[in-house]
């Protein structure tokens, strides 16, 4: 008969380099191995321990908190949570160490323990006792400090043991068995081993000694421990977790409560902002949804959810007396009382999105927006969220990173001693974020030999790392906010960031333990529709925004029906170009759905072409059921978003809300860890039950694994779509202000600024270059006869300029307009390089005339000393320079400006190109479907999306525009060194028309690159 | 005064072809930090495959599969700089290495012993040919002018002012040797040839560029002159070259010693002297190197006789590990100024008498007799203790001192166990993972036996070694 166990010292993967197995290995091998309950004591973290609590309560063994840590100059030691203010001590503890240390480290000091109860604490004295260390704990923690005895079949237990027993007496405390695990099983010796060798930045064989000697660290059976423990050691264990009664359950999250003023509830306080943002909203009352206003609010209070509400309306408050633009999005956020509130900007009673779909009484989840800032200021916003509540009280979400194949790979094959040319090597065979391990094709592609043994042993072993957390960062902007401090609720750490402090939990840890978050996210496309509206109230004096731009603009439906979407939210992507002639949105849920469909998911669950045949009129929708109906219909029976798969599992497969939510996770999770299995079985049944076909059910279940992490939430979609018909209308009315508020706004969306400058031309606008004289840093705007504006070229495309110098011009120039080259420099104070960089990019024209005159001119401005203030410098002869060719002036444009607003490489080119039979993208739509045809064109972009099965897209550009180019697999593998390596290429292939979609299919790739003579073009790759 | 230049144009890259029998196939060199590797080098037949210097390695990778890759080493070409100078000793007193990866000759007082210019450039490329590295060779009047030919000449002499001057005036600025950001901002002033700015009033350009473009074309032109610091050889030699793949056996090394040698007969005739000891290093992945040393009777510079005595002594030897590089070193090199070396020769003398003691009782008991005791961090006992030159090293604590070469099977019959078990796991990435349990044994005659037991093989005890 084994004896009774519990286990007090267990790390797990959180101990980062340490920990060789997962809290769910952990608790699934205690189960079976009958421990009475298992300590996860990670060091001087809790970042694990909500996986944890979630893999003990699927094992029904008992979890005990507590974390392992060392003393600076003092002991090391396990502490265990025996209640709930122990567990806060915990934190605390955890906090002070953590906050005083760089990210990563900690240091934990003597004095962090003073007034600390609650707290039980194993004492680990290593090999050399230092009994003074023990008297000092002796003295914290009195009758709650034991001895941990731990054996692990060393040079010799026996002595070690009696070494212990008598220290143990000596400071009155007794001993208790425990473990050191750092695995679940004896056969992650090697993964552990790996680890170590990667926390030192070693390899396992130059590892040497700090390696442990044997796998003897893993929570073995209790057989064994009853060979190596006295049983009065192993009993003891038992006595321990009986005291430790915490459990997270036991933690009580409050909401601040200072934004709810004397004398108001939080509920009476939000229906009274919601009724003064609805008198704003709905004016006069017209329109207004009081009853579905009274609905949403029964819920929320009935949830206890107002405070989470007022304190993101406090946080759009104060972007909106700042001028910064923000847009809520998630799941509450479409509701009328966001709506009133300002946190979205759509209007529920006019986008046909309803609330229940979001947020219900039954689904118990927390609701959930995240507000997209300006990307520009969005840390004016953090700023505002930590001074307001202070440090103690907000902090940012945490993510633990973790390993993908590609990082898993690198480390295990640097730690077993590769090379570092064959490391890189070796990762470049598995995609980046990818989760899947090189096939043996592709490693011998690269050199390898998939049979070597050292080679399967990194891949093994890279294959048990992957999933494994490395380290814990930031989330971008996940903010958890409480009453009390949050170092009673779980430990703060230091981000890398200066002046941020984060969390140990990550947002679904946060759902698990029931603390609400708010995302203060960053997104350019709100940027530039700020600029656009502040140019709009300067030029045409009116102040629009988000909530009073026309909807429903006919002339903005059909501009987007011709893809002519350049620079518009969201629906710019070579993708979404080919989809909208095929869609043509005529309405806003349209654009609701024309985001979400050009997504992995609806592609690889194959539900564009049913939904686009039905859309089109050339099937039928079909719905299996009234009630699948109700839920189909707007989608025409196609399931697109993400409520709906769940929403369809409730009502055919008869699921709860709360299952709904497990299979939205499984979908997410199912590629990585699998796991849909057991919903694949309960859907089929549930649908069966419901009497619904068994072909229907497994092509439902089809879409659903289809979907996988990819599915896009409605809640999502609609705020996005917002935001895309407010761009689409200002491309559509405003062009010139558009294309100006995009460029300032720029690094943001798709395209360059060459490439929106040339889009603005073709619409007409004219655009002047940058110029000393009148450019400002941002791009400007100027009269003209006609009815939009010009472009003048702002100076902040001066590839390199400093918005500095870019300030100091304009100031001087208030002052008065420039005489020459020296004035502008000594008025501005300009350096060597601004003046050289002005010169370069043809700025200087108007003072010092071409190019190469101007950079003469600005190499002789010599600084001016006090003592020749006022002394002319001495007049020079005149001196002959030549002046600049065409394709020098075009080259040095592309050099320093990334654009040029003289003629187009290709019509420099066009009459050669034309002896090649080469058709400009002028000429694509008037050939026939089929026809060969050869193009050509200064390479913009190349992609090869995930989901098209080795396509890869070329985007060429001309002087007319751009043209489309298809390559299949087998040809980018033969032409290789043309794909990648052409900025200007030749496509000879065949034309292929699908309604107004027009591609080359390509039969030849041509590198031409040679006729560009070193234009400056680049290519933005994407993946 | 007459100046020759020898532009070495991709010295990194010969000097490691140099080392490889098959020049033609693909290489490039890689430099850069790990997370960001970059082509710093790539042959002919790489550029063929459409790689580039500069090229980020992922990019090249993902233009071609198949080629091989090497380290760009600043320390082998540093290497290679110094061979070539002490090679070029051997045709002027005055050497430069003034400009990287470029000699300079006063050639002028040599072309009585060499012959006319056009025969002594043939011979200079032969030279060069023979031990592998591509060049251009220019000649002029000065040695800044020298150079800058050199950057778009082959073969061109140019002896008189008046002859430079013209062709100085058609050089495009950017291979006139000037600073990079001086070239370019003439470039940014539509000055495409070096005529066109020394056309420019000598006020006007001193305004607008630091003095030192100003120096430079007066030394170019030879109105001003240039002070150079000449090489001076040393009196030892030391080459390596770093093998491609691991090698195992000492026929495959043997062409890269012969290159080695070779170098080493170069070196010494350009010095005119001999080498009468020198040492052959066989440099492993681990561990410390081994050693070759090949003694003469008396002094010898003829590469094949010295090829042949180094081969003589590294075909017995056993490659017990795979070697990754060879390095030839000759500290005793006949004195080349006898009496300055009396001088100063500083050389610490004491060292001496160990090396011989051991190189003698070497050469008496064999190599493989005169080793030390070295402890490696490694679980494993048979690993933990190994032979190894060098001191003794100190063993852990409670590891016996005394392991049996092979490990025995352990009867008992009577025996009192101390201690134990002792479990050691370890050992796996190697291939030679051992899981054992290790007992102390104490026998009836008193002796301490250090035995263990295999786990997963119940029967059978082991003997590792006996404490003492």
């Amino acid at each position: 008969m084994s004896p009774e166990y519990a286990e007090l010292h267990c790390l797990s993967a959180f101990s980062f380099q340490r920990g060789a197995s997962t809290a769910r290995e952990l608790f699934a091998r205690a189960a079976q191995l009958g421990y009475r309950a298992l300590a996860i004591t990670d060091e001087c973290t809790l970042a694990g321990i909500v996986r944890a609590w979630e893999a003990a309560q699927a094992e029904a063994v008992a979890l005990i908190v507590g974390s392992e840590m060392a003393v600076e100059q003092g002991p090391r030691c396990v502490l265990l949570a025996e209640n709930l203010a122990g567990y806060q001590a915990l934190c605390g503890l955890i906090t002070a160490a953590r906050r005083r240390a760089p990210k990563g480290e900690y240091r934990l000091l003597r004095e962090d323990f003073s007034g600390v109860e609650g707290l039980l604490a194993l004492w680990l004295p290593g090999p050399d006792i230092d009994l003074a260390h023990g008297h000092w704990l002796k003295g914290v923690f009195g009758e709650r400090l034991w001895l941990a005895v731990e054996l692990h079949r060393g040079p010799d237990d026996a002595h070690c043991l009696a070494r212990w027993e008598w220290a143990a007496q000596a400071l009155g405390v007794r001993c208790v068995a425990s473990a050191d695990a750092h695995m679940h099983a004896r056969g992650r010796r090697a993964l552990q081993d790996t680890l170590t060798a990667i926390r030192h930045h070693t390899t396992v064989a130059e590892a040497g000694q700090r390696l442990f000697a044997n796998g003897e660290r893993h929570l073995r059976p209790r057989e064994q421990l009853a060979q190596l423990y006295p049983p009065a050691l192993l009993a003891e264990t038992l006595a321990i977790a009986a005291r430790c009664q915490f459990d997270l359950s036991q933690l009580q999250y409050h909401y601040p409560r200072e934004l709810v003023p004397e004398g108001h509830t939080p509920a009476s306080w939000l229906r009274t902002l919601t009724d003064e943002g609805a008198e704003r909203r709905w004016r006069k009352g017209r329109g207004k949804p009081c009853e579905q206003l009274d609905k949403e609010l029964a819920i929320i209070t009935d949830k206890g959810y107002e405070a989470y509400f007022l304190t993101v309306h406090d946080i759009v408050r104060f972007a909106r007396e700042r001028n910064i633009l923000c847009q809520g999005r998630g799941s509450a956020a479409n509701s009328a009382v966001c709506f009133a509130l300002g946190i979205t900007a759509i209007d529920p009673s006019n986008s046909g999105l309803l609330f229940e779909r979001f947020i219900s009484r039954e689904r118990n989840e927390p609701p959930d927006i995240d507000v997209d800032f300006e990307h520009e200021r969005r840390e004016e916003v953090i700023q505002y969220v930590f001074q307001r509540y202070g440090r103690q009280r907000a902090a940012l979400t945490a993510v633990a990173s973790s390993y993908r194949s590609a990082g898993a790979v690198r480390d295990v094959a640097k730690a077993l001693g590769m090379g570092p040319d064959a490391v890189n090597a070796l990762a470049g065979c598995v995609s980046r974020h990818g989760d899947e391990l090189p096939t043996p094709e592709r490693l011998r592609e690269a050199g390898f030999d998939p049979a070597n043994p050292a080679l399967r042993r990194v891949l093994v072993l890279a294959g048990e790392l992957q999933g494994f957390p490395r380290h814990l960062s930031q989330h971008p902007g996940g903010f958890v906010i409480s009453e009390h401090p949050l170092h009673t609720l779980v430990p703060v750490e230091n981000a890398a960031m200066a002046e941020r402090t984060v969390i140990q939990w990550d947002k679904d840890d946060l759902d698990k333990v029931g603390l609400l978050k708010v995302d203060v996210l960053a997104l350019g496309m709100l940027s530039c529709l700020r600029r656009c509206f502040d140019l709009l109230r300067q030029w045409r004096g009116r102040a629009w925004g988000l909530v009073n731009i026309p909807s429903d603009c006919p002339a903005t439906y059909a501009m987007l029906g011709r893809a002519d979407t350049v620079g518009v939210f969201q629906i710019e992507s070579r993708a979404q170009m080919a989809m909208l002639p095929r869609l043509k949105p005529k309405e806003f849920y349209d654009l609701v759905i024309q985001v979400a469909i050009v997504r992995p998911g609806p592609i690889q669950g194959d539900m564009v072409h049913p939904y686009l045949r039905r859309r089109n009129g050339d099937e039928e929708p079909d719905y299996p059921s009234d009630e699948l109906k109700a839920v189909l219909k707007r989608t025409l029976g196609v399931p697109l978003f993400q409520e709906q798969v769940m929403q369809l599992a409730i009502v055919a497969a008869g699921y709860t809300p709360g299952e709904a939510d497990q299979l939205r996770r499984s979908m997410a999770a199912w590629k990585r860890h699998g796991g849909l299995e057991p919903h694949q079985a309960k859907l089929r049944e549930g649908m069966l039950r419901n009497h619904y076909s068994e072909a229907f059910a497994a092509r439902i279940f089809e879409q659903i694994k289809g979907f996988g992490s990819y599915g896009f939430p409605e809640s999502h979609a609609a705020s996005f779509a917002l935001l895309c018909y407010a761009s689409a209308w200002l491309k559509c009315h405003e062009p010139a202000i558009f294309a100006t508020a995009l460029i300032n706004s720029w690094p943001m969306g798709f395209y360059s600024p060459d490439q929106i400058l040339q889009d603005a031309r073709r619409h007409g606008i004219q655009t002047h270059p940058v110029d000393v004289r009148y450019s400002t840093w941002d791009c400007s705007l100027e009269a003209t006869d006609a009815e939009q504006p010009a472009i003048r070229m702002g100076l902040r495309l001066i590839r390199g300029f400093s918005q500095g110098a870019a300030e100091a011009i304009e100031q001087a120039r208030r002052a008065g307009p420039f005489t020459d080259v020296a004035d502008l420099a000594q008025r501005a104070h300009l350096d060597a390089r601004a003046r050289e960089q002005l010169a370069d990019a043809g700025a200087l024209k108007g003072l010092a005339g071409h190019r190469f005159r101007a950079r003469w001119e600005v190499a002789s401005v010599q600084p001016q000393l006090p003592l020749f203030a006022g002394v002319q410098a001495p007049a020079e002869a005149p001196v002959a320079l030549p002046r600049p060719s065409v394709g020098e002036d075009l080259h040095a444009d592309y050099a320093t400006l990334g654009t040029t607003l003289g003629p187009h490489p290709l019509s420099l080119l066009r009459r050669r190109l034309s002896k090649w039979r080469c058709r400009s993208s002028r000429e694509l739509p008037l050939i026939e479907h089929g026809r060969p045809v050869n193009v050509c064109g200064l390479v913009t972009g190349r992609q090869r999306p995930g989901t098209a099965s080795g396509v890869t897209f070329v985007t060429l550009e001309d002087e007319f525009g751009m043209v489309n180019v298809v390559v299949w697999l087998d040809l980018a593998e033969r032409q290789r060194q043309a794909l990648v390596g052409s900025r200007l290429m030749q496509v000879q292939g065949r034309l292929e028309r699908n309604g107004e979609v027009i591609h080359v299919v390509a039969r030849n790739l041509l590198d031409m690159s040679g006729l560009l003579d070193g234009l400056a073009v680049r290519s933005r790759d994407f993946r | 005064m007459l100046w020759a230049c020898i532009l070495l144009p991709q010295l990194a890259l010969d000097g490691v072809l140099r080392g490889r029998a098959d020049p033609a196939r693909p290489l490039v060199l890689l430099g850069g930090p790990t997370q960001r590797r970059v082509l710093k080098a790539a042959n002919a037949s790489a550029r063929a495959l459409g790689l580039r210097p500069g090229l980020p390695l992922s990019t090249a990778q993902a233009l071609a599969l198949g080629f091989d890759s090497a380290e760009y080493d600043l320390a082998q070409v540093a290497q290679a700089e110094r061979l070539l100078a002490a090679w070029a000793y051997g045709f002027s007193a005055q050497v430069s290495l003034h400009y990287p990866r470029a000699l300079l000759l006063e050639v002028g007082s040599s072309l009585g012993l060499f012959g006319p210019w056009p025969h002594f450039q043939a011979t200079l490329h032969q030279g060069l040919a023979a031990m592998g590295f591509s060049r251009r060779i220019t000649l002029a009047p000065n040695p800044v002018a020298a150079r800058v030919l050199a950057n778009l000449h082959d073969g061109l002499a140019v002896t008189d002012p008046a002859a430079l001057e013209a062709v100085l005036c058609e050089l495009p600025i950017a291979c006139a040797g000037l600073a990079r950001e001086h070239a370019a901002s003439c470039q940014r002033m539509g000055l495409r040839r070096l005529g066109q700015l020394l056309g420019l009033p000598r006020q006007a350009v001193a305004r607008r560029f630091p003095a030192e473009l100003l120096q430079h074309l007066d030394r170019l032109r030879g109105l001003a002159p240039m002070a150079l610091e000449f090489y001076q050889p040393p009196d030892r030699f030391e080459a390596r070259i770093e093998l491609n793949y691991d090698v195992e056996s000492t026929q495959a090394l043997l062409f890269p010693l012969r290159r080695l040698v070779a170098d080493l007969a170069a070196y010494v005739l350009a010095r005119d002297g001999g080498v009468q000891r020198f040492v052959v290093q066989l440099e492993h992945a681990l561990g410390p190197p081994t050693e070759v040393p090949v003694g003469l009777l008396g002094a010898e510079r003829d590469p094949g006789r010295l090829f042949e005595l180094a081969r003589g002594r590294l075909e017995p030897v056993q490659v017990a590990r795979p070697v990754r590089s060879l390095r030839l070193l000759a500290e005793q090199l006949p004195a080349f100024v006898p009496g300055r070396r009396e001088l100063f020769d500083a050389r610490p003398q004491q060292l001496q008498p160990w090396e011989q003691l051991r190189e003698r009782l070497r050469a008496r008991l064999g190599d493989d007799a005169v080793l030390g005791l070295g402890y490696a961090a490694d679980h494993r006992p048979e690993q933990a203790w190994r032979a190894a030159p060098g001191p003794p090293a100190q063993a852990g604590g409670t590891r016996p001192g005394w392991l049996l070469p092979q490990v025995q099977p352990f009867a008992v019959d009577a025996g009192a166990l101390q201690a134990g078990p002792e479990r050691v796991e370890s050992g796996w990435w190697d291939g030679g993972d051992v899981r054992r349990d290790y007992y102390r044994v104490q026998l009836p005659d008193g002796r301490l036996a250090w035995v263990y037991r295999a786990l997963g093989e119940p029967e059978g005890l082991w003997l590792q070694g006996w404490f003492g």
